[in-house]
């Protein structure tokens, strides 16, 4: 497999997932940016765990995947009900403060970041299948997840907290514990991705955890659809692969791409290109108009 | 004891800023009712506008000034109508909505100044405007004319500001669409005309802090903007959003508490305390200290 392939196919796995993780929280209309704070903790952690202590990448990567649980868990205690913005700007103080401890550990490579991680499975090859099979699975895995969750009465509950909090407390649904579930799960997701995230590259570097990060997995949310899982998973490969068919000159200005069309996907077509009517109408041709 | 009192007059400073940022953003957010969150972006990008300007026309301060002020009005004039149609395809008030959508508008923002001005690096005004020493020096307190200015013209722009807001018809219409919207379209107030005026008035408001910022720090980057932008709601959410009263205290007790910290610790570190400090209270009042005026 060709080097620009496999990050085609490993980038476009990560922004599945990380968008599935601020896609969830947004059900309950939370926008949880802690997650990105969570994937560069998790991500350099996992990092200094391999490089300095020698410890197996399967381990480092579970460390990963509970770190950010936890802080994710942790956090949710103050903020499982709050407003919106209240949400928003606890994830963006997360990501200065991570940012802010990391430029200062030397420990951690500080502004320089931290280059020369091993090849898990001893060659490069090798290294590329493996981290391509743990996100796939991943993807999988966390899809049949959400997928589940959209189908149960959870699922329902969540679109009421969405529609109207009040009318959805007034029919018993206890909002705070659902935000908790929710902001807990897409940080575990979080943690996980920042470990593999930095395993693609072989490194970590703070340039790969910036707010940027945030506006693209946006755009892919609300272009593809924030009513429906699948609308991420159209997305993120078009909005990941549009930018690489552009000259360089013009792919330099993705994110002013990106910034453009969420803007007027946010004008013209509100819900997104796949809406929950277009799911439904799919689901019902395929079930033979059983539904 | 003297660090002290210069990291105050530092604090103040900076504090004004704040407020001034904070004030811009809460009317926003009570007449034309969205969470314009890019809105230092809009600040920040006016700052590189009369930067620009000054480079072209050899450093003149008043065309600086007429530039920064009318770029700031016309970009918040431009996303005007924006917020609006995102606002009536969702048939109401969508504050969820409109914050994505200032984001987009951030992304965009501050990705052209990455590319567009001085090959993304920091730029920096000329000494004729920020001045090349302080005017007042008592040992280790030194005011530069950018702490007066920002402290002075602050304290005119806010006051003004209330002012207007509380003395007269246009304020009265602002504060009764603020109130009770739907109250205001049936007496036959002008709802999208006064919240075309917030836009204009804030983006005043934008283009001055802009150039009290030029003023006082002499230079900027383009991530700047994230970064106040992420103070400017703490502060917002802190004080309760929409409490432009609120605004006005929180605002100057965080850059009295960032000055303070940062006479004693490094700057970076300085930066990431006062974010812990926000972090902690919005945590423990996600809804803030005086109330919500929502």
């Amino acid at each position: 497999m060709s080097l620009p392939m496999y990050y085609f196919l490993a980038i476009t796995a990560i922004y599945i997932l990380m968008s599935w993780a601020i896609y969830l929280p947004y059900r309950v209309a939370h926008l949880h940016f802690l997650v990105v704070a969570n994937m560069t903790i998790s991500g350099y952690l996992a990092g200094y765990m391999v490089m300095t202590l020698h410890v197996p990448f399967a381990v480092a990567l579970i460390t990963g995947f509970i770190l950010g649980g936890l802080i994710g868990y942790v956090v949710s205690i103050f903020i499982g009900d709050a407003p919106t913005f209240a949400v928003v700007i606890v994830g963006f103080t997360f990501i200065y403060i991570t940012r802010t401890v990391i430029e200062n550990t030397k420990a951690v490579g500080g502004t320089l970041g931290m280059f020369g991680l091993p090849s898990i499975g001893g060659s490069p090859t090798a290294h590329r299948w493996i981290i391509l099979g743990i996100l796939y699975f991943l993807v999988l895995l966390v899809g049949i997840i959400i997928h589940r969750f959209e189908h149960s009465r959870l699922g329902r509950a969540a679109s009421a907290i969405f529609v109207k909090k009040e009318l959805a407390v007034s029919f018993g649904v206890d909002v705070k514990k659902m935000g908790m579930l929710l902001q807990t799960f897409s940080s575990t997701i979080a943690g996980g991705c920042g470990v593999l995230y930095g395993f693609i590259y072989k490194s970590f570097h703070l340039d790969y955890f910036t707010f940027y990060l945030i506006g693209i997995f946006m755009t892919v949310i609300f272009v593809g659809g924030y009513r429906t899982m699948w609308g991420v998973v159209i997305a993120a490969p078009i909005l990941y692969g549009l930018p690489l068919l552009f000259p360089p000159a013009i792919a330099s200005w993705r994110i002013v791409i990106y910034g453009a069309i969420l803007i007027a996907v946010l004008v013209l077509k509100p819900e997104g290109f796949i809406t929950r009517q277009l799911v439904y109408n799919i689901e019902k041709k395929i079930s033979g108009g059983k539904n | 004891m003297e660090i002290v009192v210069a990291q105050i007059i530092n604090g103040l400073s900076l504090g004004s800023i704040y407020v001034l940022l904070v004030t811009g953003f809460n009317l926003l957010l009570l007449v034309a009712m969205i969470i314009h969150f890019s809105y230092p972006q809009v600040v920040v990008f006016s700052m590189y506008i009369a930067w620009f300007t000054m480079k072209l026309t050899n450093n003149s301060v008043i065309l600086a000034i007429i530039a920064g002020i009318l770029s700031a009005i016309l970009l918040n004039l431009l996303s005007a109508p924006l917020f609006q149609k995102v606002m009536k395809k969702r048939e109401g008030v969508d504050i969820n909505t409109t914050m994505v959508l200032s984001l987009g508008i951030g992304m965009i923002i501050t990705d052209i100044l990455s590319h567009g001005f001085n090959k993304g690096l920091p730029i920096a005004f000329p000494k004729v405007m920020v001045g090349d020493k302080p005017i007042i020096e008592l040992g280790l307190i030194s005011v530069s004319n950018g702490q007066i200015y920002t402290l002075v013209v602050g304290i005119i722009a806010v006051s003004g500001l209330f002012w207007l807001l509380y003395k007269t018809r246009a304020g009265r219409a602002f504060r009764a669409i603020a109130e009770d919207p739907n109250g205001a379209k049936l007496v036959g107030l002008p709802i999208f005309r006064t919240a075309l005026g917030s836009y204009a008035i804030t983006g005043i408001l934008g283009g001055v802090t802009a150039l009290l910022l030029a003023f006082l720090l002499g230079t900027t980057s383009p991530g700047m903007g994230d970064q106040v932008a992420n103070k400017v709601l703490a502060v917002s959410i802190i004080a309760g959003l929409g409490n432009l009263t609120g605004g006005l205290i929180v605002g100057l007790l965080l850059g009295i508490l960032e000055a303070l910290v940062q006479g004693f610790i490094s700057g970076s570190w300085a930066n990431a305390i006062a974010f812990v400090v926000m972090l902690v209270v919005i945590l423990a009042k996600p809804r803030g200290l005086f109330g919500m005026k929502l």
